[in-house]
């Protein structure tokens, strides 16, 4: 008997249409029907283990970029003498220690139309200590002047681009850094479903995730935009979650609640009389209303000094030759 | 397989490099072949404390006893060993009725390092030149105590500019001339042993939409140790200018550079090929004969280039900025050796070139040549302005500390060779791409 190996042949090395299609749609259920094997083992595994009283077999962990992100030697380490002096001695040190309370002024650019002028509501009811001031035909430098000779401690611009905002401009003032970010996926309130309302209590801030030294100085940017005494009786909060170089910004309101777990009824009957199990069986989890805009920024460059486009020089640009890798990132 | 271009760094050959960052610390670097070729941080001096941000440094690099002078915010400028970090004496730039150093920065520095031998005193030179044109030339003696005080030997101020800020200046080669410039402030080259002005630039003519850029330089260097007379300078609108002293006032060659300002120019040994660094971290080379670009430097720099060091032997340049990094580069083949992450913005750069492979060379007490007469004559301080945004060109005598037997230079000369090879091709399709994207990036915002 001739022994039939068995040889993988590729479906796309099969010239004729019908019987590649054929060969590609059998592969495809095979590895399928493996697939749906392999989980149902594990389920039974897992099941048979709880019975047993023994441990589970361990879950394996998907591979993902984030898990496999380059080495990167700018991260931020936890014992680092540097980054502490650094860190007082930069330009939000002042902001930060409650040397000045923040006082934001947010503009546009010279034309303005549609989601634009939403977007710049819904923002200043985002930021507390916020201020409109229309464009007219200034120059930025000039704004930036006028802005410190009236202390405001930042300058946003957001600058619109057909009809959509879709670039954020935040200079740390008096000379303090300009960050310059694209935005998108922009999600106005009303556009939320069941949206809350946010009141005017000062909001806690939530930053992910800005684990690199350039990340650290664009979270103390971001940082220095709100008051450093959130209100926690406001149950407000800000959140701007760094995932892949992309920031996230959500905004909520939440209530604590304490939730039975699920049990069987019996069970649960019991834990109505006796008081000692009721608080095994409790958690305390966080309900969240979103309230306020969505949106995500991704940082272009970062300058330093206030914003100059001729003369400026850069603490940060991307430049696409620093693209080589899926798996690296600069925040 | 996970998608990644990884760009193998070779090793660098043995070699000490001194960086000078924004919160006053000095980091001493070195490379040894024999552990790799990678460069690590081996020494930090100076204290935390970012009002000592050094503005601008300059070694003395000599077998015996290197010094270093340091310019710092405070008007402070010390002068340490280069070898150990002490500090042998510190000297106040500021005078009593001048305005405060906070308000006039030191912007360069330059120790001197004298020709003639004098067994008997210590004492150096310093130039310093400060934001609002105050250059001033002091000898220092330093006396044998412990406590490394310091008696001020003859000293001369003048005033190099009426109005405007100076932003850059540079000692050359022969220790007799010195280029000024700044925002406002034409090049003008003094002669140290008289203190006179002896030429000023004059500036281009408006161009053909009659559009007429105020002057702004941000860096200059002399073309070539031996001869003073051409000048190579670089402005805030993005152009770097060649002068020549004896031909015309105006520029003999003036071309462009991509689109921020030239924060760093440095010359290269052979008299013409000059090393341009800008405000977003490009690094390119120039032949000055002709203007031509000889190639950039592609190492994903994202910060603006403050200073740039050429070795004195090794075909190696170091350049630090503001993306905190210091990074090392082949000059043949414009190939990054390697890149130390040093955490603070970066304002200079030096090389100390008596690095011996071995061991550290220990600092010998023999007298420090110093001319002290000449030195006394001439004070003008040339301080290099390191963290003002101007353009640095090589720290002065950067000089890197190494004894490279000739062996390992040839194996590390091997080496590069073959690396460099296949990066040609890719990194001339980088620089294509990189430089297209730049147009874009700066119409968004």
């Amino acid at each position: 008997m001739m022994q039939k190996e068995e040889k993988e042949i590729l479906p796309s090395t099969i010239k004729n249409k019908e019987k590649r299609s054929e060969v590609h749609a059998k592969l495809k259920h095979q590895k399928k029907l493996e697939k749906r094997k392999k989980a149902k083992a594990r389920d039974a595994a897992e099941k048979r283990a709880l019975e047993l009283g023994e441990e589970p077999p361990p879950k394996m962990v998907p591979r993902t970029i984030e898990n496999t992100r380059e080495f990167d030697e700018t991260v931020c380490k936890p014992d680092d003498e540097e980054l502490f002096a650094g860190n007082d001695a930069d330009e939000f040190g002042a902001i930060l220690k409650r040397e000045r309370t923040p006082k934001v002024l947010i503009t546009t650019c010279r034309f303005n139309s549609s989601r634009g002028p939403a977007f710049i509501s819904e923002l200043l009811s985002v930021i507390p200590n916020a201020h409109y001031y229309k464009r007219g035909t200034y120059d930025l430098k000039k704004i930036v002047e006028y802005a410190n000779n009236k202390d405001f401690t930042s300058l946003i611009v957001v600058h619109t681009n057909r009809r959509e905002p879709d670039a954020l401009l935040i200079i740390g003032l008096p000379e303090g850094p300009t960050a310059h970010f694209k935005l998108s996926k922009l999600v106005l309130r009303k556009d939320i479903k069941n949206h809350g309302n946010p009141t005017n209590h000062k909001p806690e801030l939530v930053l992910n995730n800005f684990t690199t030294r350039l990340g650290h100085r664009i979270g103390r940017l971001i940082q220095s935009l709100f008051p450093q005494d959130p209100n926690f009786r406001g149950r407000r909060v800000v959140t701007f979650h760094n995932q892949r170089d992309f920031i996230f910004f959500r905004h909520h309101r939440y209530i604590f609640d304490r939730k039975e777990s699920k049990q069987t009824d019996s069970k649960g009957k019991e834990a109505e009389d006796a008081k000692g199990e009721k608080a095994s069986q409790e958690r305390v989890i966080a309900r969240l209303q979103e309230c306020g805009p969505r949106f995500t920024l991704k940082l272009t460059s970062l300058q330093h000094g206030t914003f100059d486009s001729k003369g400026g020089e850069f603490e940060w640009v991307h430049k696409p030759e620093m693209d080589t890798s899926r798996r690296r990132f600069f925040l | 397989m996970p998608r990644t271009t990884t760009l193998e760094c070779p090793g660098c050959p043995s070699l000490r490099a001194l960086t000078f960052d924004a919160l006053g610390l000095i980091k001493v670097i070195e490379a040894k072949v024999s552990q790799g070729g990678a460069p690590r941080v081996v020494e930090r001096w100076g204290e935390l404390d970012s009002s000592k941000c050094v503005l601008a440094a300059s070694i003395n690099d000599r077998k015996d006893d290197p010094l270093l002078a340091v310019a710092r915010k405070t008007g402070m400028i010390e002068v340490l060993s280069a070898i150990n970090g002490d500090i042998r004496f510190t000297v106040s730039n500021a005078n009593e009725d001048g305005p405060r150093p906070e308000d006039d920065a030191v912007v360069g520095l330059h120790l001197f390092a004298g020709q003639k031998l004098e067994l008997t005193s210590r004492s150096c030179t310093l130039l310093t030149c400060t934001t609002k044109g105050n250059t001033s030339m002091r000898s220092i003696e330093v006396t044998d105590s412990p406590a490394g005080s310091a008696s001020i030997g003859s000293s001369n101020t003048w005033s190099v500019c009426s109005s405007g800020n100076i932003l850059c200046s540079k000692v050359d080669g022969s220790e007799k001339y010195a280029i000024f410039g700044g925002k406002g402030v034409e090049m003008n080259m003094w002669d140290l042993d008289n203190c006179t002005k002896i030429w000023a630039a004059k500036s281009p003519p408006k161009n053909s939409l009659d559009i007429f850029t105020p002057t702004w330089f941000t860096s200059s260097t002399f073309l070539s140790k031996d001869d003073h007379r051409k000048i190579v300078a670089g402005t805030n609108s993005h152009q770097v200018r060649l002068y020549d002293i004896s031909a015309q006032r105006r520029p003999v060659i003036s071309f462009d550079f991509r689109e921020t300002p030239i924060k760093s120019v440095t010359e290269d040994l052979d008299g013409y090929t000059v090393y341009v660094g800008n405000g977003s971290g490009d690094l390119a080379s120039f032949d000055m004969r002709t203007g031509k670009l000889l190639g950039c430097f592609l190492g994903k720099c994202s910060g603006s280039i403050r200073s740039i060091a050429r070795h004195p032997e090794l075909p190696v340049i170091a350049s630090c900025g503001l993306d905190s990094y210091l990074r090392l580069w082949d000059i043949k083949t414009r190939q990054l050796l390697s890149a130390v992450f040093l955490k603070q913005h970066l304002t200079n750069v030096v090389f100390d070139s008596n690095f011996a492979d071995e061991e550290v060379k220990p600092s010998v007490t023999a007298d420090l040549p110093l001319n002290a007469e000449k030195i006394a004559n001439e004070t003008e301080i040339r301080e290099e302005e390191e963290t003002l945004p101007v353009k640095r060109k090589k720290a002065s005598k950067g000089d890197e500390r190494r004894k490279k037997k000739k062996a390992t230079k040839e194996n590390e000369g091997n080496k590069v060779k073959e690396a460099s090879k296949e990066n040609e091709g890719s990194k001339k399709l980088k620089s294509k791409k990189s430089e297209r994207s730049k147009c874009e990036i700066h119409d968004e915002s």
